[in-house]
């Protein structure tokens, strides 16, 4: 792997691990699980993208994707609060309805963005550092800040809260936790943070398309998995920032198992790659509990 | 004080599986007055206890909290109030919460959910004094994962964060049956002290006749949601299991024998 495509790769991977946080705070601390990340992705992307061609500053631009795609949460967290529509169904229900309303905002398939400034654009030249580096760097502080805020929100009472109501709601309702309008927060800030990748992911790769949200759940969910896999822990910083972690670490694998010539993988094997590595991330810790069982055994005998 | 005036509750409403859960419950409870509540299976203890609670919407009637009428309040705006403790020991705590956070939640009852920190020094000192009430070494395990406790130190931990914050009313819902007979003394034993400590009221659903008579100062008795008496003072003293079925079989007018096999083993 070149080093230019080594960074390529850390980039993506990064950025992608904003969508994993999302992923993990509505899987594993709601326990809801949902799909409408792979629409608020693009929405993120597609709003953001828009309005920067439109001449908005990039900042309210960036501002601007991230609250369309939490607000694309709100409305899977009504349909199954307000409804009682399953929370998978109603994901899918928003998902669906996304790829029209991207379609829409950008009023085309795509947008480029290669002649416009992006949020990366102040940084350019910043040291001295080729732009290549500078992109890592830049996406690797936004994955790192955001990881740490939603850490440090877990840890407060409100989040306490949350967490609460993904374990436990009646024992959380007796508690005098209002449990929807937690479940109200939890998928706002999860899908603002899949937003917030996506316009990240658009600024930084220079386009906004209105099919690149297609499989980001199992994206995220690989990262999540992979990251929790290799660092059991129970503090929320180590978990959270395990997401991140996972997140690279699942690129990096992709990349290297689609470069590998032996392999004779092509692109579009993609998918297939993902569903194994996603597979063996979850079989991993199942075979190692069964072989440390047998070791124990062992000694006993 | 509690008072339930005519008290409705009916379950699926004009459908064809309606169900009258509660038919008119009048019941004034004063403060600091500790009622047991008994009853066959589907009597309507639990529905009581979960309308009280806010749980449930009552179909019709009223529910005041000394002068506050809190009918239309949901279940979270009560807690302030309330606090419960329910059968499953699995029910009244998180397992995936350490024991302090699952703390941190019972101390935070019916307070707003701010952005501070949820877990501090003072805080964690607190619960360790109130977890060495128990003589169970929970207060060495604060950072142990809730799930890892048995049924009986969940159920023991969740008694004492029904007491972390200041109430009015305890809500017990049978809430020594799932325990072995020795927890389930120790578990009454520390309900008990809380109450004298607190001048709790305290409403105690049990399907166990001897623990009925033996705690508080007054009994209840549910039938197909209506209360069917109502004991307290001398005749409560020198009441005994026997008697209370009894009573029962005598107030059933057309003449039902009791068949709850739960009650007769519980006496």
């Amino acid at each position: 792997m070149s080093l230019f495509s080594f960074l390529g790769t850390l980039e993506i991977g990064l950025i992608y691990g904003l969508v994993a946080i999302g992923v993990y705070l509505t899987f594993r601390i709601l326990d809801f699980p949902d799909l409408t990340v792979d629409g608020s992705f693009t929405l993120g992307a597609a709003v953001t993208a828009t309005l920067i061609v439109m001449g908005v500053n990039v900042l309210l631009a960036t501002l601007a994707g991230t609250i369309a795609a939490a607000c694309a949460g709100l409305v899977t967290a009504w349909l199954n609060l307000r409804f009682d529509i399953l929370h998978l169904l109603a994901s899918i229900l928003t998902m669906t309805a996304l790829y029209t309303i991207n379609l829409r905002v950008m009023g085309k398939p795509n947008v480029a963005l290669i002649m416009e400034p992006t949020i990366l654009t102040p940084f350019e030249g910043i040291f001295g550092l080729p732009d290549m580096y500078m992109r890592v760097i830049f996406v690797a502080v936004c994955a790192l800040i955001g990881g740490l805020l939603v850490a440090w929100f877990l840890k407060t009472q409100y989040g306490l809260a949350m967490r609460a109501v993904g374990s436990n709601k009646r024992m959380a309702q007796a508690n005098g936790i209002v449990v929807k309008q937690k479940v109200y927060a939890g998928l706002a800030l999860s899908n603002g943070l899949v937003g917030l990748a996506g316009a990240l992911f658009a600024q930084t790769n220079g386009f906004a398309d209105s099919t690149m949200g297609i499989g980001t759940i199992v994206v995220g969910l690989a990262a999540v998995i992979i990251g929790q896999s290799l660092f059991a822990s129970r503090s929320m910083y180590v978990i959270v920032l395990s997401c991140i972690v996972g997140s690279v670490l699942y690129r990096l694998a992709v990349s290297m198992a689609l470069n590998a010539d032996f392999l004779g993988f092509s692109a579009s094997d993609l998918n297939l790659i993902t569903a194994v590595l996603v597979a063996l991330a979850l079989i991993f810790p199942k075979l190692r509990n069964e072989w440390k069982a047998k070791q124990a055994a062992r000694k006993e005998a | 004080m509690i008072s339930c005036k005519e008290l409705h509750v009916t379950f699926n409403r004009g459908l064809p599986t309606e169900k009258l859960a509660l038919r008119g419950i009048d019941l004034t409870i004063p403060q600091g007055e500790f009622v047991t509540v008994i009853g066959s299976n589907g009597a309507g203890k639990s529905t009581l206890l979960n309308t009280i609670a806010g749980d449930i919407n009552s179909t019709k009637g009223q529910i005041l909290f000394g002068e506050r009428d809190v009918t239309k309040v949901p279940a979270t705006g009560r807690t302030a109030d309330i606090a419960r403790v329910f059968q499953d020991p699995l029910a009244g705590t998180c397992g995936d919460l350490t024991v302090e956070e699952n703390m941190a939640l019972a101390y935070g009852r019916g307070k707003i959910g701010r952005l501070s920190s949820a877990l501090n020094t003072k805080t964690r000192e607190i619960f360790r004094e109130q977890l060495a009430r128990l003589n169970l070494g929970i207060e060495d395990r604060l950072e142990s994962q809730m799930g890892l406790l048995s049924g009986g130190q969940r159920q023991s931990v969740s008694l004492l964060m029904s007491a972390l914050q200041p109430s009015t009313i305890l809500l017990l819902d049978e809430h020594t049956a799932a325990l072995d007979p020795k927890t389930a003394a120790l578990i009454m034993d520390i309900t008990s002290q809380i109450i004298a400590e607190k001048q709790l009221t305290v409403m105690m659903v049990t399907h166990s006749m001897r623990q009925a008579l033996d705690h508080g100062s007054r009994t209840i008795m549910l039938h197909e949601g209506k209360i069917i008496f109502d004991l307290a003072g001398e005749q409560r003293a020198n009441y005994e299991v026997k008697d209370l079925l009894n009573l029962f079989a005598q107030a059933r007018t057309d003449g039902e024998e009791l068949d709850d096999d739960k009650l007769l083993l519980g006496a």
